[in-house]
């Protein structure tokens, strides 16, 4: 009874500002929900309610999202969870995220006979797990936003149950999954026993004010808990899992990973990075060799995910690969983040541009790909602009995207990234990420001989779904749009990054 | 109108798009003849330029200016000066005549062709008037695009390999001028207290320049890489042999007419006016560079067995000329390097046309197969003498003021090397006059040459305003003088006398 009276008991109840904070997250949940009883409800086929239950929910979550952003800060659950402007950012960019995954998807479940409607279940609680991975300000809670998010793609990776890479995916990725969470959670147990909290912002207070909390048991805890995202991010050599796991899974869940997964394990990366006090001038913190160590890694982490890419002529392991190479550009921004004007903002923009370019690319991917996940590799591309103008059209806007050629968003977020850590003095770092992406032009380039330049030898004539063709043609307009008109991109993100 | 007239250049930027984007409405049959209509309306208000441009007036005129993306200080901001004009002009001159010469070479994805040579236009265009780097640069890459896709999809055999070449070549230098491009924001931030990447702006940022590897030397190099492989300069010309050997002719007329300019201009515009201690410490360097490639592009030129492939070192011997011109770092050498960019930009597409015209007839450039063309196509062999006369620098052509002037220029800088890059001409006439003999003179003994046909009317109408340019710049090069002297004369105050000061103050102490 005792123990009863020391809950507070406004703590149990929410005011109307706090539903309303919550409401996005409502939202996924009550889809998800309501997607599971419609799943088994006789007489409605369920791969149309499904999906269309999937998309309204995400659309309301994304309408109630969008207030938030210009919103203030309203703490939730006794500063466990919090929903500012960065949250927001972050749940409209995972709620489009799972949208458009799921426009790719309808078309190709279906050419491959994989109609099940767990499928989308998953894919919200997936999206779910990803949007309490950016709001949450506890370390217990981010591990099981980290966990909510992965099992579900541990089982989307699989989804392919027949196919023997997508089986191999899903163990590799559930195994070394595991082994990251569990490093994290080592590391969460170790600050936590140093510190006495869960709370990231409150381990940052005590260690700031009583500096002899920093007992070799937090510097151990803090190190784990970057080697736990480091993994989640792929960021090389914790990238081993990565290729395997993006080739075996599904089209479409290969590109809601690269895009969901890594920005959701960035959103949380960039929180519990800033709480253990990098760039914050705690003597004796992790701080100091924090900044050489990460450098060493994104300068490792650029190179070889450019070079491996060079050599792969499957395009879902290029594509992967490339996205090794992009986690290398964002440490930069992470390395810079501190000491620079902007902040974290370039990485929020350059993760909202790669979202934008990599989802287009994989949903043409998945319009490719034949049954069992065939066509992809590069001679299947061979002439494909002659039968398909405007598909090769969008295809090309975004490969030059990736590869940073203006006007298109991958130039304007990358050298925003770029930018920033100019002014944080880290020149001689960014000329070399610069001279990395000279590599990565070349083999995005070459998808785009292969496309226009070659003969006309690749895939017959192949119908585009008109769900798919929708969403390419959205994020060509948005990839263009960006990379023309970046200043409001830019504002948003500065906005978001200023409160936190 | 009115509109048109206080945004002149904004017009002419984006009016090439525009067309080419409308241009995608209509069927591919007619798309050639749209673009020639659209090229010749550019070339029109182009004009408007010529008559409105004061040389006595304000540096930059017909300037524009519109917050872009402010958070990095970069603003949509544009004007053009004496410099900038005549290659404003000869872009816009040799447009309508690649359209008009590719009439009959291009049959494939016609409609593609020519959006993209108009896409390509803006992007010219555009870096020409740029007056903010950030801008500058966006034109730069954006303009590779249209380019990469012209060579690698309308090019010879070995199309994807040049395409790639050149474009991971402009790349690789363009993208540490981004980075210098930065820095030079990032410095502007400490010491006037906002970033910004306009040009003026960036002219009264002071960096540490008294050494070979000082900031303002580092920033410099990363400048001089990115024009050096655009000039191209020895030793970073490969990628030009290849991709001019490859390109359809439209892509070698452009890329020899305009896009190597490009270079050249990148020098006047940015790297000497803002590094000018830098560009009197790395003077030397550049000199023996510009020298080597006159001799080495000369000779190189000579053994060519292609005919296609000989004008393409021509070209990295010309553009040494320019080099030399623009690092003697006095008025005259650098009126004479601008002076013999427009040179370069009218001959060279008039031999690459001809070379192209050769191929439409017989589908080889081998020097080797033709001989006594002369009396089979005489009109042709006129034609191509006087591009010949004018690419060796004969006097009452345009190529003699140019490499006159520039020689003279270099002779107050360095004589030496003068002597040395003197001897170019002479190797230039020999490769040039030779190739003329085989292809020209001579026994018509190959059966095939027999049926040639002399020039079209089309192609007559292609040549023709090229061979009047030829005559009009030889003969009264004051016309175009008059435009641009005022310009140079400020470049030269801004940074042969600005560099020469600090690096004789610094001698001092």
């Amino acid at each position: 009874m005792e123990a009863l009276k020391i809950v507070d008991p406004s703590l149990l109840g929410l005011t109307s500002e706090q539903y309303s904070s919550l409401g996005p997250y409502l939202w996924v949940v009550g889809g998800s929900l309501l997607a599971m009883i419609f799943a088994v409800v006789p007489f409605i086929p369920a791969r149309i309610s499904v999906v269309c239950i999937a998309i309204a929910s995400l659309i309301g979550a994304v309408v109630s999202a969008a207030h938030q952003i210009t919103a203030d800060r309203t703490d939730l659950f006794a500063g466990m969870m919090v929903s500012d402007g960065y949250s927001a950012f972050f749940n409209i960019l995972f709620l489009a995220t799972a949208a458009l995954s799921i426009l790719a998807s309808v078309r190709y479940l279906e050419k491959q006979k994989l109609e099940y409607p767990e499928y989308y279940v998953l894919m919200l609680f997936s999206t779910f797990g990803m949007m309490l991975m950016a709001s949450t300000l506890d370390l217990i809670s981010i591990f099981i936003a980290l966990e909510i998010m992965s099992l579900s793609a541990y089982v989307l990776v699989g989804f392919r149950r027949n196919d023997r890479r997508s089986n191999e995916a899903a163990m590799k990725y559930f195994i070394l999954g595991a082994a990251a969470s569990a490093i994290l959670l080592y590391g969460t147990a170790l600050l936590y026993g140093s510190t006495g909290s869960f709370l990231i912002t409150d381990i940052l207070a005590r260690v700031t004010t009583k500096p002899e909390l920093m007992t070799p048991a937090y510097h151990l805890g803090g190190w784990l808990v970057i080697v736990g995202f480091l993994f989640k991010v792929a960021a090389v050599p914790f990238h081993m899992w990565m290729p395997d796991v993006y080739e075996g899974a599904p089209t479409p869940i290969t590109g809601f990973m690269t895009t969901g997964i890594k920005a959701a394990s960035f959103a949380a990366f960039v929180r519990v990075f800033i709480s253990l006090g990098y760039g914050k001038d705690i003597e004796a913190a992790i701080g100091g060799r924090l900044h050489d160590v990460l450098w060493v890694i994104a300068l490792i982490t650029m190179f070889f995910g450019n070079v491996i890419a060079l050599t792969q002529t499957n395009l879902k392991r290029m594509l992967a690969y490339s996205s090794i190479a992009n986690t290398g550009y964002l440490l930069v921004g992470m390395i810079a983040a501190p000491h620079s004007e902007a902040g974290y903002a370039p990485i929020l923009m350059y993760l909202a541009t790669y979202t934008v370019m990599n989802l287009g690319a994989f949903s043409i991917l998945s319009v490719l790909s034949g049954k069992g996940d065939t066509n992809l590799n590069l001679h299947d591309l061979s002439g494909l602009a002659r039968r398909h103008p405007w598909l090769s059209f969008a295809f090309a806007v975004f490969l030059f995207s990736m590869a940073g050629i203006p006007p298109t968003a991958g130039f304007a977020s990358k050298y925003y990234l770029f930018y920033s850590a100019i002014q944080a003095g880290e020149i001689w770092l960014v000329v070399l990420a610069v001279l990395c992406s000279v590599i990565g032009v070349y083999y995005y380039l070459r998808v785009i001989v292969y496309m226009y330049m070659r003969e006309n030898e690749g895939l017959e004539k192949f119908a585009v779904p008109a769900l798919a063709a929708f969403s390419i043609a959205m994020m060509v307009a948005m990839t263009l749009q960006i990379g023309i008109l970046p200043s409001k991109m830019i504002a948003v993100t500065k906005k978001v990054v200023a409160k936190l | 109108m009115e509109w048109l007239n206080t945004h002149l250049l904004t017009a002419l930027t984006f009016l090439p798009l525009a067309w080419a984007v409308a241009g995608m409405a209509i069927p591919g049959r007619f798309s050639k003849h749209w673009t020639l209509a659209g090229s010749l309306l550019l070339f029109a208000v182009s004009l408007k330029l010529y008559y409105g441009f004061d040389p006595h007036g304000a540096e930059f005129q017909f300037a524009e200016s519109v917050e872009w993306i402010p958070g990095l200080g970069v603003n949509y901001l544009i004007g053009m000066d004496g410099i900038s004009l005549w290659l404003i002009l000869l872009t816009t001159f040799l447009m309508p005549i690649v359209v008009l010469s590719s009439y009959n070479g291009v049959e494939d994805r016609e409609k593609e062709y020519y959006t993209l040579l108009m896409a390509l236009q803006t992007g010219m265009i555009g870096a020409f008037v740029s007056l903010d780097s950030f801008l500058f640069y966006v034109f730069w890459e954006a303009m590779l695009i249209p380019m990469y896709f012209l060579i690698g999809i309308w090019g010879g055999k070995d199309r994807i390999y040049a395409t790639m070449k050149f474009f991971i070549f402009t790349m690789v230098g363009s993208l540490l001028m981004l980075v210098a491009i930065f820095f030079l924001a990032y410095q502007h931030k400490m010491q006037f207290g906002s970033f910004s990447t306009a040009l003026v702006e960036l002219y009264k940022v002071r960096l540490d320049g008294s050494g070979f590897l000082s900031t303002q030397s580092l920033l410099f190099l990363a400048f001089a890489l990115a024009f050096a492989i655009k000039v191209p300069l020895f030793p970073l010309h490969t990628w030009l042999p290849d991709a001019h050997v490859q390109a359809p002719t439209a892509g070698s007329v452009i890329l020899a007419g305009v896009l190597l300019k490009m270079g050249g201009y990148g020098f006047i515009r940015f790297a000497f006016p803002l590094f000018p201690q830098a560009v009197v410490l790395y003077q030397p360097t550049f000199l023996v560079l510009g020298s080597v490639a006159i001799v080495y592009g000369a000779w190189v030129a000579m053994v060519q067995p292609d005919m296609k492939k000989l004008v393409a070192y021509s070209s990295v011997s010309h553009m040494g000329y320019v080099i030399i011109g623009l690092f003697s770092l006095n008025a005259i050498g650098s009126t004479g390097a601008v002076y013999q960019m427009l040179n370069h930009g009218i001959s060279t597409p008039a031999l690459f046309l001809m070379v192209g015209m050769l191929y439409e007839r017989r589908h080889t450039k081998e020097i080797k197969e033709y001989g006594g063309i002369t009396k089979v196509m005489p009109l042709f062999a006129v034609a191509f003498m006087i591009a010949t006369l004018s690419s060796v620098a004969l006097p009452g052509t345009n190529g003699f003021i140019g490499e006159f002037l520039i020689l003279l220029g270099a002779w107050k800088a360095n004589p030496g090397l003068t002597v040395l890059a003197a001897t170019g001409v002479i190797f230039g006439a020999v490769y040039m006059l030779w190739m003329i003999q085989r292809v020209m003179f001579g026994p018509l003994t190959n059966e095939a040459n027999k049926k040639l046909k002399d020039l079209s009317l089309r192609e007559i109408v292609v040549l023709a305003p090229l061979m009047v340019a030829i005559f009009w710049m030889g003969v009264a090069p004051n016309f175009f003088f008059r435009k641009m002297e005022t310009s140079i004369t400020r470049l030269v105050d801004r940074t042969a006398k600005a560099g020469a000061v600090a690096v004789a103050l610094k001698g001092e102490r």
